[in-house]
C-alpha cells in the first residue's frame, strides 16, 4: 500500500482502487490479502459509488459497521477469511444493489439478518464457517435470483424452510456441518435448477420426499450422517443427471429402487451404514438397467441387510471401489467381477458366499486390496490370483479354504497384510513367504498347518505381527526369525508342538510390545536369561510346556510387564522377588517356591542346628542328670569310707598300736592282709578284712574271747 | 474450521491407468462466469469429511518427510483410515494404535494427533521426529503408551501431559527435550515406567507419586538435572 498517500493527487492510481471512467469516484476497493489488521471502518461508507469491496483474506476483526448499509451501488461485498465477529448488522440489508456477498470464514455470531430477504439482486449468498445460529430466515427465500446459498460449517438450526421452493435459481444449496433438524420439505422438487445439495452432518429426519427426484439438474446429492429413515425414493430413476448418490449412515430401509438403473451419468453410489435390505434379483428392470451404468466406480452398500446374488451389480467396467462388507449376500462370488479390471478395493468379507475363489479374478491386475473373509469359501487359493501382483491386503480368514499355502504369494512383493487364518490349510508355511518383506502382518493361526516354521520368514524384516498359533507346526523356534524381525511388537506361537530350547537370540526382539506367547508347545530347556532385554513387554506366556531350570533373575527386569504366565512347567527354586507380585496362578502347576507360593524349604545349617538343639538339648540334660548321679553316688561312697576310716583310726588308734603288737608277738597276720585291731575294754580284737561279713568279724572276736587270750595287764 | 476450498487428493494415485474416481470438485463449466472470488466460494464436494480421525492424520501426513514410503497406503478417500497400514482400530472403527516406530520419517509430531480421543498406543519411537512435543498430545484420555524415543525432539515435556490419566508407559528418552520435570506428572497415578534420560532437562525430579518408584537410571545422562527435589527446603524451581 505504498502507494496510498494522500498527498498525492491521483487517488485513482493507487494500488487496488478502481475509478470510474471519469476518474471521479472510486468503484473498486480490491484489497484482498494485503495485510490489513484493524476494524473495518465505517469511512467507507463515504464511497457512495463503490461498487465492489473485496477485503477479503486479511487480518481484520471487530464487527462489520452498519455503515455499509449506504452503499446503494455495491454490488460485490466479500469480506470472507477474516477474524470479524459480532452480529452482522441489520443494515447491511439496505445493499439493495448487492449481488454477490460473502462472509464466510469469519466469527461471526447471532441469526442471519432476515433483512438479507431485501437485497433483492442477490445471486450468491456464502455465510460458510462462521457461528451464525438460529434457523434458516424465510425471509431469504424470497431472493429469486439467488443461485448459490452457503450456509455450511454454523451452528444454524430448526428445519430448511418449505419455502425455498421458491428459489427458482438455486444451483448450489449447501447446508453441511450444521444442527439442522426437520425433514426435506416436499417444495423442494421446484428446484429446477438445482445440481449440488449438500446436507451431510445434520440431524434432519423424516423420510425423503419423493418431489426431490423432480429436481431434473441434480449432479450429486449428499445426505451423508442424517437420520433419514425410510425407503429411497422409488422415482430416482428420473435424475437423469446424477453423478453422486451419497446416503450413507442414516436409518434408510427398503429395497434398493430397481430405477436405479436409469441414473446412467452414476459415477459413486455410496448406501453404506443403512438398514437397506432386499436382494438384487436380475430377474427385475434393476439388471437390465444397471447395465447400463458404464460410469459406475464406486459402489458401497457395506452394513445393510442386503441379501442374494452380487450378479446385478456387476456390469460396470469403471469399478474402482466395490465394498459390500457386512450383508447377507449369499451364492457364489461371480467369476464376471474379474471383467472390472480396474477394480483396485473388493470388498467381500462377513457375508454368506459359497463355493471358491473364483480363478478369474487374476484379471484384476490393479487390485490392492481383497478381503474375502468371514464367509463360508471353500476349494483352494486358485494359483491364479498370483497375477494380481499389486496386492497390498489378501484377508480370507474366516472361512474353509483347504489345500496348501501357495508359494507364489512371495512373488507378491508390495504384500503388507496376509491373513489366512482361521481355515483349514494344512501342508507347510512356504519359505518363499519370506521374501515379502514389506509384509507388517502375518496371520496364519487356526489352520492344520505342520512342518517347522521356515528360517526365511526372517526376510520378513518390517514384520510387526506374527500370529502362528494353533497349528501343528513342529521343529525349534528358528533364531532367524528372532534376529532379523526386528520390529516384532507381536509374536505368538502358542498351541502348536514346537521343541527344543527358546533361543537366546528372543532377547533381540526389543520392540516386543503386546504379547509374547509360546504357551502350550512341548519347548524344554531353561528360560534365557535375555528375556530380561524385552523392556516394552506387556504379556509373557510360556505356561504348558516343558521348561527348567530357574526362573533368570534377569525377568525382574521387565517393568512393562503386567501379565505372566510361567505355570505348566518344570521350573524349580526361588521365585524372583521382582516377580512376586504376579498371582499365584502364574506359577502353578511348577516346582517353584517363594512369594507369591508357600516359602521355599531348604536344607540351610541353621534349620538343622535348631533341631538338633531341641532333640539334643533333652539328651544333653539326661546325659548330665546322669553323670551327675552317678558322680554323686561314688562320691558318697567315698566319703563314707572315709568317714568310717577316720572314726576306726581316732577311736583305737594307740589301742589299735597295742594290739597290733600283742598280736603280732603271737605271730598272727601277715601285712598283707587288712587286719583292723580293736580294743574293747581291755581285750585286742582284729578284724580280717578277708571275712568281710560282720558275723564272721564276730566270731572271730567271739573266738578270741574264747581263746581268753586276753591279757588285762597293759604290757 | 475447515476452509470452504473443495477437499483436494495431495497424493497421486499410485494406479496409472486412467480411472474414474468421482470427482470431488466443483464443475466450473457449468458456472456462470462470476468474479475471481466465487472460486472460494464453492463448498467441498461430497462427504469427504466424515472421518474426524482420518483427516486429523491425513493433515499431519502432509508434513512429513517419508522417503521409504511407509505412508503409501494412507488414502484420504477412504472412509475412515482403519485399512490404512501402520493404524490399527476398534471395533468401532476408533483409531486405538499408530504403529510408526523405526520407519525414517522426518518432519513434526502434529498437533491433529491430539484429536485421537480413543489412541492407546503412539509408538513414534526412533525416527528424525524434530520439533516441540505439542501439548495438543495431552488430549489424549485414552492414551496407555506413548514412544517417542529416539528422535530430536525439543523443547519441554508439556504440562498437559498431566491429563494423560490412563498412561503407563512414557519413554521420552533419546531427545533434546529441555527444561524442567513438569511437577504435574506426579498426578499420573498409572504411570508405570517413565524413562527421560538422555536428554537435556535441567531442574530437579520430582519425588511423589509414581516419581516413588522410578529408579535412577530414568533420568542418567541430562547433565543439568540436579536430582531429587527437596521438597519444603527449596523453592518450585521455575525455569532452569
Amino acid at each position: 500500500m505504498a502507494s496510498w498517500s494522500p498527498g498525492l493527487p491521483d487517488t485513482c492510481g493507487w494500488n487496488g482502487v478502481t475509478c470510474s471512467d471519469d476518474r471521479n469516484h472510486v468503484v473498486a476497493l480490491n484489497l484482498s490479502g494485503y495485510g490489513l489488521s484493524g476494524s473495518v471502518s465505517s469511512k467507507f461508507a463515504g464511497l457512495a459509488f463503490l461498487e465492489t469491496l473485496d477485503l477479503s483474506s486479511n487480518s481484520l476483526t471487530g464487527p462489520i459497521p452498519p455503515e455499509i448499509g449506504h452503499l446503494k451501488r455495491l454490488k460485490t461485498l466479500n469480506l470472507q477469511q477474516n477474524r470479524l465477529t459480532g452480529r452482522t448488522p441489520d443494515e447491511l440489508g439496505g445493499c439493495s444493489a448487492l449481488q454477490v456477498l460473502s462472509m464466510a470464514d469469519n466469527m461471526l455470531q447471532g441469526e442471519i439478518p432476515s433483512s438479507f430477504g431485501r437485497l433483492a439482486a442477490l445471486q450468491v449468498l456464502n455465510l460458510a464457517n462462521n457461528q451464525f445460529s438460529g434457523s434458516i430466515p424465510t425471509a431469504l427465500c424470497g431472493l429469486s435470483s439467488l443461485s448459490y446459498l452457503n450456509l455450511l460449517g454454523n451452528a444454524l438450526n430448526g428445519a430448511i424452510p418449505p419455502q425455498l421452493g421458491n428459489l427458482s435459481h438455486l444451483q448450489m444449496l449447501s447446508l453441511f456441518h450444521n444442527g439442522l433438524t426437520g425433514s426435506i420439505p416436499a417444495e423442494i422438487g421446484k428446484l429446477q435448477r438445482l445440481q449440488l445439495l449438500f446436507l451431510y452432518e445434520n440431524q434432519m429426519t423424516g423420510i425423503i420426499p419423493h418431489e426431490l427426484t423432480n429436481c431434473s439438474s441434480l449432479e450429486e446429492l449428499d445426505f451423508f450422517g442424517n437420520s433419514f429413515s425410510g425407503p429411497i425414493p422409488e422415482t430416482i430413476g428420473k435424475l437423469k443427471n446424477l453423478v453422486v448418490l451419497q446416503l450413507r449412515q442414516n436409518d434408510l430401509s427398503g429395497p434398493v429402487p430397481p430405477s436405479l438403473g436409469d441414473c446412467n451419468k452414476l459415477q459413486a453410489l455410496a448406501l453404506a451404514d443403512n438398514r437397506l435390505s432386499g436382494s438384487l434379483p436380475p430377474t427385475f428392470r434393476f439388471l437390465a438397467e444397471l447395465t447400463l451404468i458404464t460410469h459406475l466406480a464406486i459402489i458401497n452398500l457395506s452394513h445393510n441387510r442386503f441379501t442374494g446374488s452380487i450378479s446385478p451389480l456387476l456390469g460396470s467396467n469403471a469399478l474402482v471401489k466395490l465394498d459390500l462388507t457386512n450383508n447377507a449376500f449369499s451364492g457364489v462370488i461371480p467369476p464376471a467381477l474379474g471383467e472390472s479390471t480396474n477394480l483396485a478395493r473388493l470388498r467381500l468379507g462377513h457375508n454368506l458366499l459359497q463355493g471358491g475363489i473364483p480363478s478369474k479374478l487374476s484379471r484384476l491386475r490393479w487390485l490392492d486390496f481383497l478381503d474375502m473373509s468371514s464367509n463360508n469359501l471353500t476349494d483352494e487359493i486358485p494359483s491364479d490370483l498370483s497375477n494380481c501382483t499389486r496386492l497390498t491386503h489378501l484377508l480370507l480368514g474366516k472361512n474353509r479354504v483347504t489345500g496348501t499355502i501357495p508359494s507364489w504369494l512371495g512373488n507378491l512383493h508390495s504384500l503388507g497384510e496376509l491373513d489366512l487364518s482361521w481355515n483349514e490349510l494344512s501342508g507347510k508355511i512356504p519359505a518363499e513367504i519370506g521374501n515379502c518383506s514389506g509384509m507388517l502382518k502375518l496371520s496364519l493361526q487356526d489352520n492344520h498347518l505342520s512342518g517347522m516354521i521356515p528360517p526365511e520368514l526372517g526376510g520378513l524384516t518390517s514384520l510387526n505381527v506374527l500370529n502362528l498359533q494353533r497349528n501343528n507346526l513342529t521343529g525349534t523356534i528358528p533364531s532367524a526369525v528372532l534376529i532379523h524381525c526386528k520390529k516384532l511388537y507381536e509374536l505368538r506361537l502358542s498351541e502348536n508342538s514346537l521343541t527344543g530350547s527358546i533361543p537366546s537370540e528372543i532377547g533381540q526382539l526389543i520392540e516386543l510390545q503386546v504379547i509374547l506367547d509360546l504357551s502350550r508347545n512341548h519347548l524344554s530347556g531353561d528360560i534365557p536369561s535375555s528375556l530380561g532385554n524385552l523392556i516394552k513387554l506387556e504379556r509373557l506366556n510360556l505356561s504348558f510346556n516343558h521348561l527348567d531350570g530357574q526362573i533368570p533373575a534377569s525377568l525382574e527386569q521387565l517393568t512393562s510387564l503386567h501379565r505372566l504366565n510361567l505355570s505348566n512347567n518344570l521350573l524349580y527354586g526361588r521365585i524372583p522377588a521382582g516377580l512376586s507380585s504376579f498371582p499365584v496362578s502364574s506359577f502353578t502347576a511348577t516346582k517353584l517356591c517363594g512369594a507369591p507360593l508357600t516359602a521355599c524349604i531348604t536344607r540351610s545349617s541353621t534349620s538343622d542346628m535348631s533341631r538338633l538343639s531341641n532333640a539334643a538339648v533333652a539328651g544333653i540334660i539326661v546325659a548330665i542328670v546322669s553323670i551327675s548321679a552317678v558322680v554323686c553316688v561314688v562320691l558318697l561312697c567315698i566319703i563314707i569310707r572315709l568317714w568310717s576310716k577316720w572314726r576306726e583310726v581316732s577311736v583305737s588308734n594307740s589301742d589299735g598300736e597295742e594290739c597290733k603288737e600283742k598280736h603280732e608277738r603271737r605271730g598272727g597276720g601277715g601285712g598283707d592282709r587288712f587286719e583292723s585291731y580293736w580294743k574293747i575294754g581291755s581285750t585286742c580284737m582284729v578284724t580280717s578284712s578277708e571275712k568281710q561279713s560282720s558275723t564272721s568279724e564276730t566270731s572271730i572276736l567271739q573266738r578270741k574271747m574264747a581263746a581268753g587270750g586276753l591279757d588285762d595287764s597293759g604290757s | 474450521m475447515d476452509g470452504v476450498s473443495p477437499l483436494r487428493l495431495p497424493f497421486p494415485s499410485p494406479l496409472p491407468s486412467p480411472l474414474l474416481i468421482f470427482p470431488r470438485y466443483p464443475r466450473m463449466a457449468s458456472l456462470p462466469v462470476l468474479l475471481p472470488c466465487l472460486l472460494l466460494l464453492l463448498a467441498a464436494s461430497p462427504a469427504l469429511s466424515t472421518n474426524p480421525e482420518g483427516e486429523a492424520l491425513h493433515a499431519w501426513r502432509a508434513r512429513l518427510t517419508d522417503p521409504t514410503n511407509v505412508l503409501q497406503s494412507w488414502d484420504p478417500t477412504l472412509v475412515n483410515p482403519c485399512t490404512w497400514f501402520h493404524v490399527t482400530c476398534d471395533s468401532q472403527n476408533r483409531v486405538i494404535r499408530l504403529d510408526l516406530g523405526n520407519s525414517n520419517v522426518s518432519g513434526s509430531i502434529g498437533p491433529e494427533l491430539g484429536g485421537l480421543e480413543h489412541l492407546q498406543y503412539l509408538e513414534l519411537y526412533r525416527n528424525n521426529f524434530q520439533g516441540k512435543i505439542p501439548a495438543e498430545l495431552g488430549n489424549l484420555r485414552s492414551l496407555i503408551s506413548m514412544d517417542l524415543y529416539g528422535n530430536q525432539l525439543q523443547g519441554e515435556i508439556p504440562k498437559s501431559f498431566a491429563k494423560l490419566k490412563s498412561l503407563r508407559f512414557l519413554r521420552l528418552n533419546n531427545n533434546r527435550l529441555s527444561g524442567s520435570i513438569p511437577r504435574e506428572l506426579v498426578f499420573l497415578s498409572n504411570l508405570k515406567v517413565l524413562d527421560l534420560s538422555n536428554n537435556d532437562l535441567c531442574g530437579t525430579i520430582p519425588i511423589d507419586g509414581p516419581f516413588a518408584n522410578f529408579p535412577l537410571q530414568s533420568f542418567d545422562n541430562n547433565s543439568r538435572l540436579n536430582g531429587p527435589e527437596l521438597q519444603g527446603l527449596v523453592p518450585y524451581d521455575i525455569g532452569c
